[in-house]
Order: C-alpha cells, then sequence, then structure tokens
C-alpha cells in the first residue's frame, strides 16, 4: 500500500479568531442552560430517562408463588454466555416435579457484556433483565450478586422489567428459520416417511 | 473373511462380524440405543437399521451378520425416515425434562433428536403416559419416564455382575424399568448402570446435579484402585475432578469400571492433601519451603553415606521407582518396596469381575523394575539394629505398620513422600509434598503387564511435585543430577533398564497401553514372577 505524505506548515499562526469562537460557544450553552432551561442531561439519580421495556439492564431472576426461584439449574445461561460471568450450583429440591434448583447463582456485573443471551437461552423465563443501569460499588465483590440480591430485584417496580422472553420478540423469526436451515442441512423433511 | 462394501467402501472383516460392527472399522458410526459393544445383542430399539441391496426390508445391522457380497447402504432417505419414526415413537411420551437432566450432553435421545428429527411433539405434555420418578435405587437413582426400553441395563445385570436386579414390569406402553420392591442395587459394580444407560434413566448418586457434563474436559488415565489397571477418563472442570469415566480397553476392563475405583477421584481434591513441606523438631511441625526441606534431606543423606535404607511405593508409576533405584545405586543404599508382601496378591482376581486383591496400581511395574531388593524385613532389621541414619520412605506404607514406632526409634531421620495427611506420618521427620496419580505423567504396569500410561489431569496442591521429581533434586543436590527431565525422558531409561519393555515408549503405548514381551532364556534373567 503507498503512504501519502502530507507535510503541515507549522510556521502558520492562528491569530485570535479560535479564541473568540471557542469563548462565543461557551457563551451560548450557559444562556442555553442557564437561562433557557435548554439541558440535555439531567439531574441523576434523582431523575432518569424513560428507558425502553427492552432495555438490557442488570438481571432479574424470578420467583415462583411459593418464593423460591423459578431457576431449574440447567445452566443454559451459564453456557451460552460469553462473558463467563454466570456462576450456578445445584442442588436437589424437595418437590418430586420440579427436581433441581440453584443453590447459588451469582452473576459477575463487572465481566458481563449485558448482551441478554441468557434470558434467550432460559427454558423457565426464570432469568430477565431490568431497565436498571446504575451499577455502583466500592469493590469488585458488591457487583458479583447473587441469588438472593437477584431476586429481591423483582420487587424494584419502579425500575421496570426491561429485555425479557415475549412473542413480540424479534429473534423468534430468527430463530425458528435457524431449525428450518439446520433442518435442511441434515436431510431432515417434514413430510411422512416414503413407503419402500 | 467375508468382504462387503459399506456405503461404497470395500472392508474385508472376521467372519461372524455384525454389520454394525464392520461399519465401526470403517469409521462409520451406525445410530442406536440398545447395542452396546461388551453387551450381548438384543436388537429391539430400531434405531441401527440399515439398507441392504436385494433385500426387500430394511435390516437392523446389529443383527446381522457381515456376509459376503452384502451391499450396504447406511444413510438413504429410507433409512432416515426409519429412524424419524423410531425416534417419534419413543419420545411420544418422553418427559422432556433435559433442563433438569444430567444425562443431557451426553444423551442418544438428544444427539439422534437432532440429527434426524427436530420434530414438534404430536402428543401434549398432559396427554403422555406418566411413570415413575426419582425412584431412588441406592447409588443409582431411577426415573422410569426417560427410559427407552433398551434393556441394556438388564444385560448388563445378567451377563456382567450376573445379579439381575433390574426387570421390566407392566406392559404396552406402560412398561418400565423396576426392581424388586424398589430395593437398592447393592453390587459394586452400580455405576456402569448409569454408562449404559443411553438415556437419563439411570442416573449416578455420586455425579447427580454436580455439572453439565459439556464443561468438562476429559484426560485419559488409568484407575489406581488396584492391579486390574482399569482404563478411565479423568472429566475436570477448572481444575477439579468431577468424575470418572470407564475408558473402553477390551483387553482390560471392556467398558467397565468398579464402585470403588470410579470413587479414586475423591482422594484428589481432598482438604486432607499435604500441599507443603513439613520438618518436626519434636512433637512440633512446621512448614518449610520445598527447596529448604530438600536442602536438609540432602545434607541427611550425605551425612548418612552408606547407612541410607529407601522404600518405595507400588503406588508410583515406573518413572518415580526408575528415579528412586537411580538414587539409590548412587548412594549404595538399601531399597525395596514390599510392605506386607503386595506382589502375592497381583493377580489375584478378587469378585471374578474387575477387582483385584492387591490394591496397588503399579505392584508388578516395581518387580519389573527391581526395586525389590534388600527384603522389607532385613530394612527393619537394621532400623532395630541402628544401622539405619536415614530412611527415606516412597510412600507412608511402612510408617502405617503397628510395630512402625518401635523399629523406628534407632532412626535419627525419617523423611516421606506423601500425598495425603495422616496420623502415621507424625512418625516421620520430614514430610515431602508428592502429587497424586491424577496429578502426574507417567506409567503403571497392570497385572498383565500391560504397560499404561497416565496422564497430567489437573494440577497438583501448592508445592506438591511427581516422586520422580523430588528424587530428580535430591540427586541434583547430591551432584549427580538425573539425565532425564521429564516423564517421557525417565521411560526412557525405564524402557533400557527393563528388557521386557524393549521398544515401548510413549508414542508406542498410546492410549491402550501395551504388554510387555516375554524375554526367553536368551541372556536376560528372568523378571521375579508371581
Ligand atoms: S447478559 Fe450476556 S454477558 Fe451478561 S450474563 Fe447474560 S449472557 Fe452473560
Ligand atoms: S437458563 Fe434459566 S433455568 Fe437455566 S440456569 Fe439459567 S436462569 Fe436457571
Ligand atoms: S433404564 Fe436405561 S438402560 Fe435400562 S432399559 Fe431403560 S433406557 Fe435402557
Ligand atoms: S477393578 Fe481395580 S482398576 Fe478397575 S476400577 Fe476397580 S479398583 Fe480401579
Amino acid at each position: 500500500m503507498a503512504t501519502r505524505v502530507i507535510t503541515v506548515d507549522r510556521s502558520l499562526k492562528p491569530g485570535i479568531w479560535p479564541l473568540v469562537l471557542g469563548h462565543w460557544e461557551t457563551l451560548k450553552n450557559l444562556v442555553r442552560t442557564l437561562i433557557l432551561r435548554q439541558a440535555s442531561t439531567i439531574e441523576f439519580p434523582e431523575k432518569r430517562r424513560n428507558v425502553s421495556g427492552r432495555y438490557r439492564g442488570i438481571h432479574i431472576l424470578t420467583a415462583r408463588e411459593d418464593g423460591t426461584p423459578k431457576c431449574v439449574a440447567c445452566f443454559m445461561c451459564a453456557t451460552v454466555c460469553p462473558a463467563e460471568c454466570i456462576y450456578i450450583e445445584s442442588g436437589e429440591r424437595p418437590e418430586k416435579t420440579i427436581e433441581k434448583y440453584p443453590t447459588r447463582f451469582e452473576i459477575d456485573l463487572l465481566r458481563c457484556v449485558y448482551c441478554g443471551f441468557c434470558v434467550d437461552a432460559c427454558p423457565e423465563e426464570a432469568i430477565l433483565m431490568s431497565r436498571e443501569n446504575d451499577l455502583v460499588g466500592t469493590t469488585r465483590e458488591e457487583l458479583i450478586i447473587d441469588r438472593d440480591r437477584l431476586m429481591a430485584r423483582a420487587k424494584l417496580l419502579d425500575v421496570g422489567t426491561g429485555y425479557h422472553p415475549s412473542e413480540h420478540d424479534v429473534r423468534r423469526p430468527v430463530r425458528i428459520a435457524a431449525i428450518e436451515k439446520l433442518k435442511q442441512e441434515r436431510g431432515i423433511g417434514n413430510s411422512r416417511p416414503p413407503r419402500g | 473373511m467375508p468382504k462387503l462394501t459399506i456405503d461404497g467402501r470395500e472392508i474385508e472383516v472376521a467372519a461372524g462380524t455384525t454389520v454394525i460392527r464392520a461399519a465401526q472399522q470403517l469409521g462409520i458410526d451406525i445410530p442406536h440405543f440398545c447395542w452396546h459393544p461388551d453387551l450381548s445383542v438384543d436388537g429391539n430399539c430400531r434405531m441401527c437399521v440399515v439398507e441392504i441391496e436385494k433385500q426387500a426390508k430394511l435390516q437392523i445391522s446389529c443383527n446381522t451378520a457381515a456376509t459376503e457380497g452384502l451391499v450396504v447402504h447406511t444413510d438413504t432417505p429410507r433409512v432416515r425416515a426409519a429412524r424419524r419414526s423410531t425416534l417419534e415413537f419413543l419420545l411420544v411420551n418422553h418427559p422432556i425434562d433435559c433442563p433438569v437432566c444430567d444425562q443431557a450432553g451426553e444423551c442418544y435421545l438428544q444427539d439422534q433428536y437432532q440429527a434426524y428429527t427436530l420434530h414438534d411433539a404430536r402428543t401434549e405434555l398432559e396427554e403422555k403416559v406418566h411413570k415413575r420418578k426419582l425412584v431412588d435405587l441406592g447409588p443409582i437413582l431411577l426415573d422410569a419416564e426417560r427410559c427407552v426400553l433398551c434393556s441394556r441395563c438388564l444385560r448388563f445385570e445378567s451377563e456382567v455382575v450376573g445379579t439381575s436386579t433390574l426387570m421390566f414390569a407392566n406392559r404396552g406402553n406402560r412398561t418400565e424399568i423396576a426392581t424388586f420392591q424398589n430395593r437398592p442395587i447393592t453390587h459394586s459394580y452400580a455405576g456402569n448402570l448409569a454408562d449404559v444407560c443411553p438415556v437419563g434413566a439411570l442416573l449416578s448418586h455420586d455425579f447427580r446435579f454436580k455439572m453439565r457434563v459439556w464443561f468438562l474436559a476429559s484426560t485419559p488415565s488409568i484407575c489406581p484402585g488396584c492391579s486390574t489397571g482399569c482404563n478411565v477418563y479423568v472429566d475436570q472442570r477448572d481444575g477439579e475432578i468431577y468424575r470418572l469415566r470407564p475408558r473402553r480397553n477390551p483387553e482390560v476392563n471392556k467398558s467397565w469400571l468398579c464402585d470403588p475405583g470410579r470413587a479414586q477421584y475423591k482422594q484428589i481434591g481432598s482438604p486432607e492433601r499435604v500441599a507443603v513441606a513439613r520438618t518436626r523438631r519434636g512433637a512440633e511441625w512446621s512448614a518449610v519451603p520445598l527447596a529448604a526441606a530438600l536442602d536438609v534431606l540432602a545434607a541427611h543423606i550425605k551425612g548418612a553415606g552408606r547407612a541410607l535404607a529407601i522404600l518405595g511405593t507400588p503406588q508410583a508409576t515406573n518413572e518415580d521407582l526408575r528415579a528412586l533405584s537411580t538414587l539409590a545405586d548412587t548412594t549404595g543404599a538399601r531399597l525395596d518396596f514390599r510392605v506386607g508382601d503386595p506382589e502375592l496378591k497381583v493377580r489375584e482376581l478378587e469378585d471374578g469381575i474387575l477387582q483385584r486383591a492387591d490394591k496397588n496400581p503399579n505392584t508388578q511395574g516395581a518387580l519389573d523394575l527391581g526395586i525389590a531388593r534388600s527384603g522389607v524385613d532385613e530394612i527393619i532389621a537394621a532400623c532395630r539394629r541402628g544401622e539405619v541414619a536415614v530412611l527415606l520412605l516412597q510412600g507412608p506404607e511402612l510408617l502405617r505398620l503397628p510395630a512402625a514406632g518401635v523399629f523406628l526409634e534407632k532412626v535419627p531421620f525419617v523423611a516421606v513422600m506423601a500425598t495425603h495427611n495422616e496420623p502415621a506420618l507424625e512418625r516421620a521427620h520430614l514430610i515431602l509434598p508428592a502429587a497424586a496419580w491424577a496429578e502426574i505423567d507417567g506409567t503403571f504396569t497392570n497385572y498383565q503387564r500391560r504397560v499404561q500410561r497416565i496422564l497430567r489431569a489437573v494440577p497438583a496442591p501448592g508445592e506438591a511435585r511427581p516422586r520422580w521429581d523430588l528424587v530428580g533434586e535430591l540427586l541434583r543436590r547430591l551432584g549427580a543430577p538425573l539425565a532425564a527431565t521429564s516423564a517421557r525422558e525417565l521411560f526412557g531409561e525405564v524402557v533400557r533398564a527393563v528388557p521386557e519393555y524393549a521398544g515401548l515408549d510413549y508414542r508406542v503405548l498410546g492410549e491402550s497401553g501395551r504388554v510387555a514381551i516375554s524375554v526367553g532364556a536368551n541372556g536376560h534373567s528372568p523378571l521375579p514372577q508371581v
């Protein structure tokens, strides 16, 4: 690849104009925010922005009616997670119909990339995302949030649910098409077996 | 020898070979549930059907003999359609609880559903026939809903263990696996039931809910539980071992493991592991850096001259033992290993299946390497006479003898390489941390004189090192370093030392090991045979 060389003449003096223009800009903003009240910033955290219902904020673990986690510790989320930030330990539930649940469920929010794949992978709608996005802590450990904190977050009604599975999910047709493509690749037909 | 064609490729097989095995020899895997390489043929699942030219109907490849001139097609539209129907049929009453099923990831149903059907169920969950779930059969947990009625477990019980605890109960689509009055399985080969079951109907209690299988990485190795030397996979994640699985070796363990052998992994992550070197002054133990501990030991050995006695252990690899005998040769020390004469039992079968009376994996290797020299009784007697200034133990066996407290009184310095803490170690003056079998490379020689490799699956705790490496460090301090710097190179020395091992190296041993050749009367003295 040829390299293009640009020569800059450093001997030119810019004069006073850049300074004047810079001050003019500052002055305009001062008038806009202080006098006309047209600031584009808000007074966080007292005021919050209204984010979309599909916003991918900090996770929520949903609960069953009896308050136990809906999660069955299938590890689908931990498997799909590209940041490998979900840690699960599983145990036996007393009910014979459900069998399994997480005795530990931790998400390292500092590693999470908020992709929402965990929500997509979950077969139980046990993991959702909220609209909460202010992640504050004074230690790293604080931001590895455990099962109880993830579940308590379901009560945070003021932030609201963010990304969660729904039939309006834009990824649904994509997934169905992917399965059809797989079937084609593997020579799987939908028809009845031919008579031989 | 019949010659046949499978998927356009010709192969000649031994008379009596079945089509499914002939295909496997060509590397063609025919899907199946009920067929198992080490069990009799039952032919009930109809999954392994293939199309054979000039035969009107599809044939089950597991029970069709490979005969001259057969032309077999394993993957035609007709075959795929038949497999699709079979699978759909098998899944009619399946509870679809893969999210909580431990078999997920290594389940034949899942794999074959992915490969052949990907269908949506035509039965609603409510319409399905429900069967018993979570039936506790001792070491095994039964979920009758997931069973595909392949009868592998029944055949395993009657053909391998000879117990026939399991049976099919009821009829038609209510047929299910059961034991009489839900009695638990009591034989010591129960773990194999979870392995032979192609689905999640029989699961191991020990592994239950511990880890999803796709997170596990497998390292081929050898069970250290007895002189049979069953081939295993060590399944670990992030340095933690979750289970041992049988690795098929038709010459040694077929596809089986005993339950005590399967539990061997538990010692590895045990909190009782020796991770640092420790020295004793009076009754006071203190941790010391490994290098310092080796310095102290080397100084004692130098001071002792020929008043050194060394005891090997049949728990150690051939490489460890070779390093130890080099040390004995260098120092002129007394050397032996037979605490309690384990070599007498090396071939003694305990239960007619796999387990042997000698609970050491490498007694034969120690015999082959000529570690049995001075006699343990003679070494003990020398200790009593006060002729031993330094006693170096490769394992703690001698310390466990009830009389050890008495005969060690006159030995001023006892050093032991240990993997686990135990009260007997208190009798030593220096404890060196040794890496355990799953943490090292090396070889064991089993009762058949098959030399088999073990591979490092997980890192050793703390400062623990392979025993040969500890001895290598000592030799370096004594000014006669080992020529070999790895287990692989040490095995080269083992081969030079043992004529029967001629021609072997790690590559030749491969994954299933080699039986040492027997050397005739031409020059070599016959090795101690049992
Ligand atoms: S949002 Fe993405 S990165 Fe974060 S936990 Fe879920 S899968 Fe992992
Ligand atoms: S995918 Fe859902 S059910 Fe499975 S472990 Fe994750 S949160 Fe739990
Ligand atoms: S329990 Fe497992 S091995 Fe036994 S018949 Fe059922 S599927 Fe086959
Ligand atoms: S028979 Fe011996 S070698 Fe085989 S699994 Fe059992 S203890 Fe291990």
